[in-house]
């Protein structure tokens, strides 16, 4: 059954091997030491946002977190304004504030969609645009300076960095998550929600649960992001939405709910680094950013097709 | 005795024929009802406030910028209809943009040009509704992704062999730039042609949508896939055409924002990636499909449309519109697109 269970990991296994021989051949230096260190530095946010919204995927409804990006640069910069600027920079409560201010907003969002009865994706529509303009209020152009512990993070030479740390604790985090009943409880609403009701699952301690493992990735993203950048920006996390989506669709994971883990949401977050790296070796001037976009978006359809042709015997034979 | 279900709750309780302001307000033109009223109360409230604000000049303005969101989301409410989402409408919208500049800048004669945007804008409809039909639920992925794919490859064909990225120069026909500039008229009129037209496509549509066939078929889909089948509407060809009517709208909204700035600008769809769905949803179509209509979008247009004019009067920026419109939308959709409990739903 392992292999059945692992079987949409195949499409973003082969997109990250093509694409890392690529990119040994055209960049070597990616492979270096410090070249890792760089890469894990500037793929950390993307890597974290993909992660956070897993969850609110598998637990259905179509639930795609669009706030996911804002809210990110929410906490980016909440951090510099209302807590660098008083002072307030001591690791464990910059830590404690970034985690507890997403979860917050995750419990908001996930009480909107269960009391109110709204589709997720209206809920996190409407989040995405009240953020992003929350954001422009507290900080109207990118500046400020983040704590000194954590603008250092921003050297990337190192690879056994804090960020590092950060990824695998995460890692650490959703596999003991695995093991719980709760996250069967949420894969099963995934799946199904009236079997889940009708079979006792408390379907709002799990969308609750859900949100909440949302929360605390989103906190952790937005930390590697202030870090990245070493000040405040209050549009720099809207792009990373979409991205997001991106990387957990070409993970495998399906929106339609029930299915799917942070590990495809990863593979798919580093194919789409290695694909920036590998365009930005060929020397396209001008047009080097619409090639990524015209292949982001190839990667796209091409994954949702595969997924489509992957799957759809084994639904017939069942 | 205790009932299993409260069968006092309002999704239990069998329809009655009640008259009067009860049943209008559990009816479909609930949302139209409600959205007129808060419309006439925007501009009232904002008469009174702003300077100027009911002045001719103004109200033009917003009937302008107005038709061009309410092109660009008459194929997201035909899409919402069905219970689907089209995203690729701003990147549709940004390639026909610069590509029609580039058109104008060659030798092709400008009704031809715009022929070809327009059959380029179906065409990339038809691909998103054939590509998505297996996988109705992750269509505004897929969508998104044949967007990002479009505007890509728009901007590498307009940029080869030219010094700028994301812009292109070229002569607009001054007949074309009249029809929507803010300072066109039509037939000596003082007010832009592309008002007109943007009635006259919604009248169609409208008809369409409610006296044939064809019109009643998405409703049909959106409403029961299992029960339209059994009305032999084939679920493809609604699915298809409906999505293909969106990239042709899309598409057309381009050129015209085209002739509304006079330079092609690949990023001016971005707004209307998420305004057009919140146009939708403030009219009061539902996205689970099967209700709503493009006479509510109409109405949804407008209250954002009056709502930013207001906004701008009270000296907000863009980034406080945003935050309105989102704080907008929750309450006009707890009222009219909640879902049932799910013990309803057993």
């Amino acid at each position: 059954m392992l292999s059945n269970r692992l079987s949409h990991l195949w499409v973003p296994l082969g997109l990250v091997l093509i694409l890392g021989i690529m990119a040994a051949v055209r960049a070597p230096q990616t492979f270096t030491y410090v070249g890792l260190a760089g890469a894990l530095l500037v793929a950390a946010p993307l890597i974290l946002a993909a992660v956070a919204i897993t969850p609110i995927a598998i637990a259905g409804r179509g639930g795609v977190d669009l706030s996911i990006g804002p809210l990110i640069g929410f906490v980016n910069v909440t951090i510099v304004v209302w807590l660098s600027e008083n002072g307030i920079t001591h690791p464990i409560l910059v830590f404690a504030y970034a985690i507890l201010a997403a979860c917050a907003w995750q419990m908001l969002l996930a009480a909107f969609i269960i009391f109110v009865r709204i589709s997720p994706i209206i809920a996190s529509l409407a989040g995405f645009m009240i953020l992003q303009g929350v954001n422009l209020v507290i900080l109207s152009r990118p500046g400020g300076v983040a704590p000194e512990w954590l603008g250092n993070w921003g050297w990337g030479t190192e690879l056994l960095s804090p960020v590092l740390y950060i990824l695998l604790a995460a890692f650490a985090i959703w596999f003991l998550f695995q093991r719980t009943a709760m996250f069967q409880h949420i894969r099963l609403m995934g799946a199904d929600e009236r079997t889940a009701y009708t079979s006792g699952v408390d379907i709002i301690k799990a969308r609750f649960a859900a949100h909440l493992m949302a929360g605390v990735f989103a906190g952790l993203a937005a930390l590697c992001l202030t870090g990245l950048i070493g000040s405040g920006d209050p549009t720099q996390g809207n792009t990373l939405t979409l991205q997001a989506i991106t990387a957990l669709v070409l993970g495998g994971t399906s929106l339609a709910g029930g299915k799917g883990g942070i590990t495809g949401s990863v593979l798919g977050a580093v194919a789409m680094y290695l694909v920036f790296v590998v365009l930005s070796s060929f020397n396209f001037g001008a047009i080097s950013g619409f090639m990524t976009q015209l292949l982001y978006g190839l990667m796209l359809v091409f994954a949702l097709l595969v997924a489509l042709v992957t799957t759809a015997p084994r639904t017939r034979a069942a | 005795m205790d009932q299993p279900i409260d069968i006092n709750r309002k999704e239990v309780r069998m329809p009655t024929n009640k008259t009067g302001l009860a049943r209008v307000l559990r009816s479909d033109a609930k949302g139209l009802l409600i959205g007129a009223a808060l419309l006439v109360a925007l501009f009232t409230v904002a008469s009174i406030l702003v300077d100027g604000f009911a002045s001719a000049n103004n109200i033009r303005s917003i009937l302008l910028l107005a038709a061009f969101l309410g092109l660009a989301s008459l194929g997201q409410t035909m899409v919402a209809t069905i219970g689907g989402l089209d995203l690729s409408i701003p990147f549709v919208i940004g390639a026909s943009n610069i590509l029609l500049a580039y058109l104008f800048g060659t030798s092709v004669p400008a009704p031809l040009a715009l022929l070809i945007i327009a059959v380029m804008g179906a065409a990339i409809g038809f691909l998103n509704g054939v590509l998505s039909y297996k996988i109705q639920g992750q269509a505004l992925i897929l969508t998104l992704g044949v967007g990002f794919a479009v505007v890509g490859g728009a901007q590498i064909f307009t940029t080869l062999g030219s010094q700028y990225s994301g812009t292109v120069f070229s002569q607009v026909p001054a007949w074309f730039s009249n029809i929507a500039s803010i300072s066109g008229t039509t037939f000596g009129l003082q007010f832009p042609p592309v008002i007109a037209i943007w009635m006259l496509v919604a009248f169609t549509l409208i008809y369409w949508i409610n006296r044939t066939k064809s019109g009643r078929a998405i409703y049909a889909i959106g409403g029961n896939r299992t029960a339209a089948a059994r009305l032999r509407i084939s679920e493809f060809r609604t699915w298809v055409s409906t999505y293909t009517i969106s990239g042709l709208t899309a598409a057309i909204t381009g050129c015209l924002l085209l002739g509304f700035s006079g330079g092609g600008f690949v990023g001016v769809g971005d707004p209307y990636l998420f305004t057009t769905v919140a146009a939708v949803v403030v009219g009061g179509t539902s996205l689970l499909g099967g209700s709503g209509g493009y006479g509510a979008t109409i109405i949804g247009v407008l209250v954002l449309q009056v709502l930013t004019s207001f906004l701008v009067g009270m000296g907000l920026n863009y980034a406080a519109q945003q935050t309105v419109f989102g704080l907008l939308i929750l309450p006009m959709v707890a009222l009219y697109a909640r879902s049932p409990h799910i013990r309803y739903q057993i």
